[in-house]
């Protein structure tokens, strides 16, 4: 049982799984279609590796910064494992004065002990402002969100950049991805009336293309294109705070054009369209991984270990051995 | 706003222009070497002041740190290293001919420094963190105590074919050896820092603490090397000679890592712009 033991634990093994490691990097570096197994081979033999290490190697049960360093690096392996299991990428499109749906929300990856709390997650999005420099340079982005508080209250809170909005366990972040949305409403002959935004493609990255479509029920499909004035300039500085001072929404249904300003109404064939007025979309991605925590205290504390090692095994009498030759003397400044 | 020729370039090439000297003397080991050690000191502390102005009127001028294009970077770890290697150079006699490797490698970011464009940065929002400072802070000095390890494994090294005299007086290559290697474990501490506050950087800006971008894999990959290189010398007790190469290989892909990638690769790891 030892032999075995000892033979798992050979330090020529862990080379091996460096090594193994090193070439699972070099294939998965900006390939995120990259096989997991690439990583997780060598990560799970390291783990093994280094766990029987412990157990039979004297030199790094008996000097503690070694052994702390060692089980960090073991602790890790095992959180990142946990992390992927339990983690939630994702992203969603949430327009101004709308609430986040968990519906719309668009999963990347999920891992299969992914605890799904998204339903639980509530809050509204507000207006948003993005300062851009000379030369379409993102500059401070400022997301205004409103939480339901215990007593009924919302609760404001502006997020953006490196500053997520954390709620049950889930990171909002802002993204690049954001434009406009025209609010409309649709009323069938006959029917009730139903409102909606319409989410044009991302702004300014796509200013020259501000175009969608959508399909009421029962009717054919009907093309949107937006023009506003923005103050958009891509060489002086200038911020994207979801208004316009001009807005026309462009309706074509079949061989009809409607012009539409906000307020106005067009009749079509199966019912009337009100664009009501200009709103804004923010972009988050999604992200979820529990372990986050407890993996930067585990690495911190991994990384004490092996300053202590170094701190207790003082360089000084590495030093003073070497004899210093008397023509390389101290300088005094 | 663009200058063709910005103010914080005159200090830039003085302070190349000093290094220089500081290297000539280093390698001709001209003049005896009690002069020679004084002026070298006195050389490199007046590099990093006139670095440090060129840093300072760049910073006052543009708005941020030198921390976004190839410019900024080559003129920080011109200081940076000098300021390590300076501080080894000054506390550790005994090392002291190493200047002889280490000088030439800290010149070669100032000469290609003289031919970058010194284009103004605009800092992305992302930039704005503290993580962001010990990411950088850390960085540099795990590079700067490679250069120190570097030197050392250079005579090491150059000494088998003894052209450099002055190496002859320095320690026995076993000695060096572990000197070297000691430097490489700080080196360890510090690239391990740089590696936590970068990934809670990038989990605060981005979204994700670690993607495999060119720059992440491959200071994983230097993190690796150093890892595997120190359980190397243990496990077969590899001769000095071997260790100083291995040396040699880490630092080239710590350089590689830090100037070559993130201005080579057109994969994003600075920021959402």
């Amino acid at each position: 049982m030892t032999s075995t033991v000892r033979l798992l634990a050979s330090t020529r093994l862990t080379l091996l799984g460096i090594a193994l490691l090193a070439l699972g990097a070099l294939l998965s570096y900006n390939k995120p279609e990259a096989p997991l197994w690439l990583l997780v081979a060598p990560l799970s033999w390291l783990a093994v590796n280094l766990t029987g290490a412990l157990f039979v190697n004297p030199r790094l049960r008996r000097d503690g910064g070694l052994l702390v360093f060692h089980l960090a690096l073991l602790g890790m392996i095992l959180l990142v494992g946990a992390g992927r299991l339990m983690r939630y990428d994702g992203r969603v499109e949430i327009s101004e004065g709308s609430m986040f749906s968990a519906n719309e929300a668009e999963a990347l990856r999920q891992g299969p002990w992914h605890p799904f709390r998204l339903d639980q997650v509530h809050f509204a999005q507000g207006p948003f402002s993005i300062e851009y420099a000379n030369g379409l340079n993102r500059g401070i982005t400022r997301s205004h969100v409103f939480v339901p508080g215990s007593d009924g209250q919302r609760i404001a809170a502006v997020i953006g950049d490196s500053t997520p909005l954390l709620l049950q366990g889930y990171r909002f972040y802002t993204t690049s991805n954001k434009g406009y949305a025209p609010l409309i409403t649709w009323t069938p002959a006959g029917g009730r009336p139903a409102s909606g935004t319409l989410n044009m493609p991302s702004y300014p990255q796509y200013e020259w293309m501000q175009e969608s479509h959508w399909t009421p029920p029962g009717g054919s499909e009907l093309k949107f294109k937006l023009h506003l004035k923005t103050g958009y300039s891509p060489n002086s500085d200038w911020v994207l705070d979801g208004k316009s001072e001009q807005t026309s929404l462009t309706i074509i249904s079949g061989n009809s054009h409607f012009d539409l300003k906000p307020g106005d109404t067009a009749t079509l064939p199966n019912g009337s369209l009100r664009f009501d007025e200009l709103r804004s979309w923010m972009g988050y991605s999604i992200y979820y991984d529990p372990t986050l925590p407890w993996l930067f205290v585990v690495a911190v504390t991994g990384v004490a270990g092996l300053g202590w090692y170094y701190w207790r095994n003082p360089a000084k009498q590495q030093f003073a051995a070497a004899a210093i030759p008397s023509n390389t003397r101290s300088i005094s400044l | 706003m663009i200058l063709s020729n910005p103010p914080e370039l005159a200090w830039i090439w003085a302070g190349v222009a000093v290094y220089a000297v500081a290297t000539l003397l280093a390698v001709t080991g001209w003049p005896k070497v009690s002069v020679r050690e004084r002026l070298l000191l006195g050389l490199l502390g007046l590099g990093l002041v006139l670095f440090a102005v060129a840093i300072g009127v760049r910073w006052e001028r543009i708005g941020h740190g030198p921390f976004i294009n190839l410019f900024e970077v080559l003129a920080s770890n011109l200081f940076s290293l000098g300021l390590v290697f300076s501080l080894a150079y000054w506390l550790l006699p005994v090392i002291r001919p190493s200047a002889t490797v280490a000088l030439p490698v800290i010149l070669l970011p100032g000469l290609w420094l003289l031919a970058v464009n010194p284009t103004d940065s605009h800092l992305p929002p992302t930039y704005d963190t503290p993580w962001l400072w010990v990411h950088i802070m850390t960085g540099k000095i795990f590079l700067g105590f490679c250069l120190v390890a570097l030197g050392i494994a250079g005579a090491i090294l150059l000494r088998r074919a003894d052209f450099v005299r002055s190496f002859r007086v320095m320690p026995n290559d076993k000695t060096l050896d572990q000197m070297a290697w000691r430097f490489m474990g700080v080196a360890l501490i510090f690239q391990s820092l740089m590696l936590i506050a970068g990934a809670v950087w990038a989990q605060d800006a981005w979204g994700r603490y670690w993607s495999w971008d060119p720059i992440e894999a491959w200071a994983f990959l230097t993190w690796l090397a150093v890892a595997a290189a120190q359980h190397l010398r243990t496990t077969f007790r590899v001769p000095p000679w071997v260790g100083a190469t291995m040396i040699l290989g880490i630092f080239v892909l710590a350089f590689l890592t830090f100037f070559g990638v993130p201005f080579i690769s057109m994969a994003p790891h600075k920021g959402a712009i």
